[in-house]
């Protein structure tokens, strides 16, 4: 029985490795197989969307709505004007830029879920530069303020990364309680040196005009954030198919033993994605509040942590299609609050969908590919 | 430090304690049996909310903690399913359970209730002292004059250890989530076995989650939890899987976080933000202080395969 299993193993190791080296080659990467790869991951997908939203009609009929209309409210909110569809693409920035970093995390079997965190962190520090550099033009005081999100956001996925690496400390653990710190560090900076005085809600001043980000198109109120976030997804895209740093990345997440047997450090790896990842949801971080609030605000980043695994799931963790799946959520949200408003379906609605559909593609992952284990 | 304040200080830990005990003996048997319990967190918060609606409902507290053992177990039940079933990846399908957890009570706390969340001010389960032991110096107010719940967690430990330690059942249960093949060689069903093992770990956290909503606040509100099923994940560890062990991480957490609230009453400079973080920062800080000198169950996360 034993024997058998380990044969087994060995076949699911060699079709895993298998995998990375034939897309690696880039040759090969429009044969049929893998243009059948994307549609059934496609379908995949859609198959746990459809899902979850049967599931949580059963729930809205159980609320008393009528689940068709509250849908078609949903829609209608998503898409409905203009304004809408800027919300929407608002709300999605922060989602794909974290959700790229947790796909990549992820597919070098690293669970990072410190998304949260690591954003509200990333937040802070922007906000402290667009306060404090108020002398400072805006070409320049933006990107010094993206950057600083984006290093705090790293140094807070390193807290974590190096307790892994010099203690032992499971990551998921690590970064779950690493989030309640960084939440509690935004109410924190807000009480003391950064808060408004006199405000009734805990939040930061006004941050001067020229931090504010650009818009986008004049007249909305749809900002350069998600410029930026399809930016970072061609990047990790590229860099996770046609580098050797990506190379190595799958090579870790296939086989930790055969990436060792290869010469690869599984710790440098597992250090650089953590802090990829943290500086991305920095990034998420300061465009939330540097695009949408133009302040600091409590509770700014809620949520928004286990979204972003949420849409590096629903993308069958593939860097490019973190895009797709995070304006699908970024739509669903901006939905979702207009049906509160119209039917008083309550928008926490989205997490049942989101968890949901979590669980409905990680059964599928789980049982259609062996060789993509999370 | 004075006499009262030493003894307000040592039930206000045990009380903290308390839920996290609960959902960490839950916690301990899902793990020993192979499935990671990064859900418990989410089980915890059913188990809070099924106990407060139908508490409020039924104005019948022991319905209410009924009715949050079944309502932890059926998400346990899905988390099982996905898990045991289709080998989803055990963290992450934790915490879609988590998430899955926080949106459904939040949904129907609102729905079920006419699109507002309702006032709830339950009659919290009171303190039952023990007639003449409570009477005791010192550990008569502390350890005989305490709330059900606490009771409970507590004595709660002694059958679950034995369970574990001294039952057939038990070591079927630890062979599981250590060699599930060689469990099956010998007759054991490691399906089965996770499965059961995970919704009860479901019982356990809906304890917890009850304690929190019935015992602690007479009130559900939205998270409630708050990372508190996370937290006793890090007294598992810290316990090395062993209930008597985990009892005294969770009554560290407990003590620091208590000695953090009574610090804010001295009058020192320190924000409530900052005490309110030291109950994760202590878990961090002792998971990284244990280091790695704490070995899970060997087959944890692993699904089983039977050919």
């Amino acid at each position: 029985m034993s024997a058998s299993l380990g044969e087994e193993e060995q076949q699911d190791r060699t079709a895993s490795l298998n995998k990375p080296t034939d897309s690696a080659g880039g040759t090969s990467a429009e044969s049929p197989h893998v243009a059948s790869d994307v549609l059934r991951r496609l379908g995949l997908a859609i198959l746990a969307i459809t899902l979850s939203f049967v599931v949580s009609a059963i729930f809205i009929a159980v609320s008393g709505k009528n689940p068709a209309l509250a849908y078609w409210s949903l829609i209608r909110g998503a898409f409905g004007s203009i304004d809408s569809v800027a919300f929407a693409l608002n709300k999605s920035t922060p989602y794909v830029l974290a959700g790229v970093g947790v796909a990549l995390c992820f597919r070098a079997r690293v669970i990072n879920i410190g998304g949260e965190g690591q954003i509200a962190v990333g937040g802070i520090a922007a906000s402290w530069v667009a306060l404090s550099g108020s002398a400072l033009p805006g070409f320049l005081l933006i990107p010094i303020a993206i950057l600083a999100g984006s290093f705090a956001g790293a140094i807070w996925a390193g807290i974590p990364a190096a307790m892994r690496l010099t203690r032992g400390v499971h990551e998921v653990l690590g970064t779950l309680l690493m989030n309640f710190v960084g939440v509690l560090l935004v109410s924190e900076a807000l009480h003391g040196p950064m808060g408004e005085v006199g405000a009734g809600f805990p939040q930061s001043p006004l941050f001067p005009e020229q931090a504010w980000l650009p818009a986008l198109i004049p007249g909305t109120d749809l900002h350069i954030g998600i410029i930026l976030a399809v930016i970072a997804v061609i990047v990790c895209h590229v860099g996770f198919w046609h580098t050797p740093w990506g190379f190595r990345l799958r090579l870790i997440g296939s086989t930790e033993t055969a990436a060792a047997y290869a010469g690869v450090s599984v710790a440098r790896g597992f250090a650089r994605v953590m802090l990829l990842a943290g500086a991305l949801a920095g990034v998420a971080g300061s465009v939330e509040v540097l695009g949408v609030h133009y302040r600091l605000i409590q509770g700014f980043s809620q949520g928004f942590g286990f979204n972003a695994v949420a849409i590096a799931l629903l993308a069958s963790l593939n860097p490019a299609a973190v895009l797709p799946a995070g304006l699908f959520f970024g739509f669903l949200e901006a939905g979702a609050l207009a049906m509160q408003r119209e039917i008083g379906v309550p928008s926490s609605l989205i997490y049942v969908i989101q968890g949901l559909t979590m669980v409905f593609v990680l059964c599928a992952l789980g049982i259609s590919s062996r060789r993509q284990r999370v | 430090m004075d006499y009262a304040v030493l003894i307000e200080l040592l039930s206000a830990s045990i009380r903290i304690a308390t839920p996290l005990l609960l959902v960490a003996l839950g916690g301990v048997i899902s793990e020993l049996g192979g499935t990671f319990a990064v859900g418990v967190e989410g089980m915890m918060l059913t188990g809070a909310f099924g106990g407060a609606v139908t508490a409020l409902v039924t104005k019948n507290l022991m319905l209410g903690l009924l009715a949050s053992c079944i309502c932890a177990v059926l998400l346990a039940a899905v988390i099982a399913v996905a898990t045991v079933k289709f080998r989803a990846d055990h963290m992450v399908t934790g915490l879609a359970a988590n998430i899955l957890a926080l949106g459904l009570t939040s949904f129907l706390l609102r729905g079920l209730f006419g699109g507002k969340a309702p006032v709830m001010g339950l009659p919290t389960i009171g303190a039952i002292h023990i007639p003449w032991l409570s009477e005791l110096p010192l550990v008569g107010p502390i350890l005989f004059g305490e709330p059900l719940m606490t009771y409970l967690a507590f004595l709660l430990v002694i059958p679950v250890h034995w369970f574990l330690r001294h039952t057939q059942a038990g070591l079927t249960l630890r062979a599981v989530g250590e060699n599930p093949e060689a469990a099956f060689s010998v007759g054991a069903n490691p399906h089965l076995i996770r499965m059961i093992s995970v919704m009860a770990c479901g019982v356990f956290a809906g304890l917890g989650g009850a304690t929190l909503s019935l015992q602690e606040l007479g009130t559900f509100t939205d998270g409630m939890t708050n990372g508190r099923g996370f937290l006793a994940l890090a007294a598992i560890i810290v316990g090395r899987w062993m209930p008597f062990r985990l009892m005294w991480g969770c009554l560290l957490i407990g003590a620091a976080t208590a000695l953090a609230l009574n610090i804010q009453g001295w009058g020192l400079p320190v924000s409530s933000y900052v005490i309110q973080m030291t109950p994760y920062l202590i878990a961090l800080a002792v998971l990284c202080g244990i280091g790695r000198k704490a070995r899970m169950p060997a087959a944890i996360g692993k699904a089983f395969i039977r050919n």
